[in-house]
């Protein structure tokens, strides 16, 4: 009974503090709800994060860029922009930017060919059985970290054990695929593409999942040929998402850097060196931190080039399709 | 009162005894304590290993029983090619995450020079006053030869200042096929092609010229039964290429810089050191297919699968190298071979290998001290015999003139013979190694694996590299020559 009217008390004197406390953040939500600094108090974690890892480190680096600044030595010295000038005019960065090029060009290139045919087969059919459990396993080379397909494929290469090594010397070819000069490149190159060409499936599937199946209905009764609905439907309607993955997938490739680290290192010679891994020696083997973070922005440059390539063509897009709207 | 004089001796003498028995049992500053130490050392490199292994298994007892603390061993580890970053990202916070380092020997100029490392000379004379560390003139090491402290002591070269104690002495030498080289027939067969015997035993390997050996690893190369006439190392990775293109270079006379001028243009670019590139590049020709990727264990399994008459390798690796005791047994193991100079003149200067300690200097005063008593404890000859039997290469003079120590593996003797300044040479000691060997691997790999055919024009490359390099970092005056703005690698 006591105990009771303990408890009948207890909810007696706490419920008006209780109903205050309600009111009080009541009070709050609606001034929060009301105020101009709600949307900012909302992204203010987000921002922080941002500031903290990508604003601060980067103008650290573009001021680390106008400095000789070795981690070995310490002699660190204000010298302009003798690290642009020194890179811009250094053999080694060019050729390197040269052959990253070609991997970026050849590699996304393959890989979207190959998207989109492997892609369009997919798509084409869906009533196939295990259907999904190919998809499964296609799709698992891109689920694979760098690393492990390096290391994967560097003994799939491997001259006297490996298999590819075994199946070519069964038809009596001597092949050494990752230091012969001629095909060091190739063979790397190779890994890349088995690694995402399962990336551009997946965006060639979604950007046919795209188009309109009225569109696509109309052409089945019209009985228009599939090259011809190909050009005229799908890709017109396709091309906006087949876009977003190709520049992905070049930004992305422009950075190689793990794959190539792991089974050549660059070589031999310098066959196999992207401008990725000259960007690491640079910093971490070098330690030249100035030069480094000078070829740094160079690269960050041209990814937000790529990204405003991207970012004008999504314009585009819109404007088409809101003046078809009109 | 004679009493009393007696009496007050006697108190005395017993008041100094007690004082000297509590002296004597004065606790070690760390007793009671317990203190977790790491190593950091190279991945999957057995003597690295041992040094780790050795330390949990022998001398955490030592401790507690000696020093009456407790300690533990962790072992960090990174492949060659990463340990260096790895260490010296670490370092370069201050940090004290590995509190003694297995460093590579060129690595020295690189953690001295911003004081990252210990001064074991400073050590050896003052200690560390300020964490109550005694002088240690134990750390004043009796070596087997001078090249042994040249590579894995001191730093400037030329100086008499010490960073690093050394762990693990190494050197090139040649593992061959005993079934081979002592089968009649083949030795018939190989008299009757080139004209003369092929050597038999240890003594007649330390007169071996590389003409007459390149003659029998043309011998043994027999891509039909899959067996090919050495192996050595040419992968771009670390220093791989670089270390066994130097013994071509040094041992027909040519050199890599000036150490005093810092002067590597008109010194790498030499006449001679191409003909060394050309030479060590013919010699793939006798190695299995792939051999241009090869680094340690590539050689080790080309030999140990049977693929090679014989193999140029560390003594370090010895113990993969014989692993399998008909291996061991059918494995003669001797000095590599010598190069004969324009002069007539008989030199083999192969590269040095081996690692030593050096200490943190971010360590904590326990960590210090811990450093110090197990480094103290690391050189007693009993732990250095140790060592040795279980399949290091111990460098201090009393465990390497031991009667004994020959015999304890079957490559100690080529290991003695061969670290000696006449047989073997270490490069440079510089801060700036890792960008200088960047450059000249590029450059030799390169030319190794045909990717530019011209020696000379990579040796000026290397050496513009290089010039540039030890200038730009305010290490030479002697800026890189005009002509190299016109110099690519092509």
């Amino acid at each position: 009974m006591r105990a009771d009217t303990t408890d009948t008390t207890t909810i007696y004197t706490t419920a008006p503090q209780g109903a205050a406390w309600r009111r009080s953040l009541a009070r709050l939500s609606h001034a929060l709800d009301n105020s101009r600094m709600f949307p900012a108090l909302l992204i203010a974690p987000v921002l922080i994060f941002f500031i903290v890892w990508n604003v601060i480190p980067t103008l650290w680096m573009i001021g680390l860029s106008f400095y000789k600044y070795s981690l070995m030595l310490g002699n660190e010295r204000f010298i302009g922009t003798a690290n642009y000038l020194s890179l811009m005019s250094d053999d080694q960065v060019w050729a390197a930017l040269g052959r990253t090029f070609t991997w970026v060009v050849v590699g996304v290139g393959v890989q979207t060919l190959l998207g989109l045919l492997l892609g369009y087969l997919f798509w084409g059919s869906r009533d196939m059985p295990g259907r999904r459990l190919a998809l499964t396993l296609l799709f698992a080379p891109m689920i694979l970290t760098p690393i492990a397909a390096g290391v994967f494929f560097r003994l799939i290469y491997e001259p006297t054990f490996g298999i590819a090594s075994f199946l070519f010397r069964q038809i009596g070819i001597e092949v050494v695929f990752l230091n012969d000069r001629n095909l060091a490149f190739a063979s790397v190159l190779l890994v890349d593409i088995w690694m995402w060409t399962p990336f551009m499936i997946l965006i060639t599937l979604a950007a046919f999942g795209s188009v309109p199946k009225a569109e696509l209905e109309a052409a089945e009764i019209d009985r228009i040929p599939w090259l011809k609905r190909m050009r005229y439907i799908v890709l017109p309607n396709a091309k906006f998402i087949l876009m977003l993955g190709i520049l992905l997938r070049t930004i992305d490739s422009f950075k190689t850097l793990d794959l190539v680290y792991l089974m050549t290192q660059g070589g031999p010679g310098n066959v196999t060196d992207l401008i990725a891994l000259l960007l690491r020696r640079k910093a971490f083997e070098a330690f030249d931190l100035g030069w480094a973070s000078a070829l740094g922005i160079i690269l960050l440059l041209a990814a937000i080039a790529f990204t405003s390539i991207y970012l004008y063509i999504l314009n585009q897009n819109r404007q088409r399709q809101q003046q078809e709207v009109i | 009162m004679k009493k009393l004089s007696i009496v007050l001796l006697a108190a005395l003498l017993l008041l100094t005894l007690s004082f000297t028995a509590a002296a004597q049992d004065e606790p070690h500053p760390l007793a009671g304590q317990s203190i977790n130490m790491a190593i950091l050392g190279i991945g999957g490199w057995v003597p690295s290993g041992l040094g780790v292994e050795m330390a949990n298994d022998l001398f955490v007892p030592y401790a507690k029983e000696n020093y009456g603390y407790d300690v533990t061993f962790s072992f960090a580890e990174s492949p060659f090619e990463s340990l260096f970053q790895r260490a010296a990202a670490s370092l370069a916070t201050r940090s004290n995450e590995y509190n003694i380092i297995i460093s590579d020997s060129q690595w020295l100029g690189a953690f001295a020079e911003p004081g990252w490392i210990v001064n074991i000379s400073d050590l050896i004379a003052n200690g560390i006053p300020e964490m109550g560390i005694d002088p240690q003139p134990g750390f004043d090491l009796d070596v087997f030869s001078d090249v042994v402290r040249t590579t894995y002591q001191i730093y400037p070269d030329g100086s008499d200042t010490i960073w690093g104690l050394p762990q693990e002495g190494d050197v090139i030498v040649l593992y061959v096929r005993k079934d081979l080289l002592l089968d009649p027939d083949e030795r018939a067969a190989f008299a009757a092609r080139y004209g003369f015997e092929m050597p038999e035993t240890f003594e007649d390997f330390e007169a071996l010229t590389m003409d007459d050996f390149e003659k029998m690893a043309e011998f043994f190369t027999r891509p039909e039964q899959d067996l090919y006439g050495t192996v050595m190392q040419h992968v771009r990775t670390y220093d791989f290429q670089t270390m066994y293109l130097y013994p071509f270079m040094f041992s027909m006379g040519g050199d890599i810089w000036n150490p005093e001028t810092r002067e590597v243009w008109g010194v790498l670019n030499s006449e001679i050191n191409a003909q060394a590139m050309e030479w060590n590049k013919r010699m793939v020709s006798y190695q299995p297919p792939g051999a241009l990727n090869f680094g340690i264990p590539e050689n080790v399994d080309a030999y140990t699968q049977g693929k090679t008459f014989s193999a140029f390798q560390w003594a370090a690796v010895g113990l993969s190298m014989v692993a399998d005791p008909e291996m061991r047994e059918n494995t003669l193991i001797v000095p590599p071979p010598g190069f004969v100079r324009e002069d007539g003149s008989f030199h083999r200067i192969y590269s040095m290998g081996g690692q030593p300690w050096v200490i943190n200097s971010f360590n904590t005063p326990e960590q210090m001290r811990v450093a110090v008593d197990f480094l103290n404890w690391w050189y007693l000859p009993e732990t250095q015999l140790e060592f040795s039997r279980r399949g290091g290469n111990p460098t201090v003079a009393e465990t390497v003139n031991d009667p004994a120590f020959v015999d304890i593996n079957p490559w100690n003797r080529a290991y003695k013979f061969m670290i000696v300044p006449e047989n073997a040479r270490d490069f440079w000691h510089e801060p700036n190694y890792a960008e200088m060997l960047a450059a000249q691997q590029e450059g030799f790999t390169a030319f190794v694996s045909g990717q530019v055919t011209d020696a000379m024009n990579t040796l000026n490359w290397i050496a513009c590299q290089q010039q540039a390099i030890l200038f730009d970092n305010g290490r030479t005056e002697v800026a890189p020559p005009a002509e190299c703005a016109d110099i690519a690698l092509q």
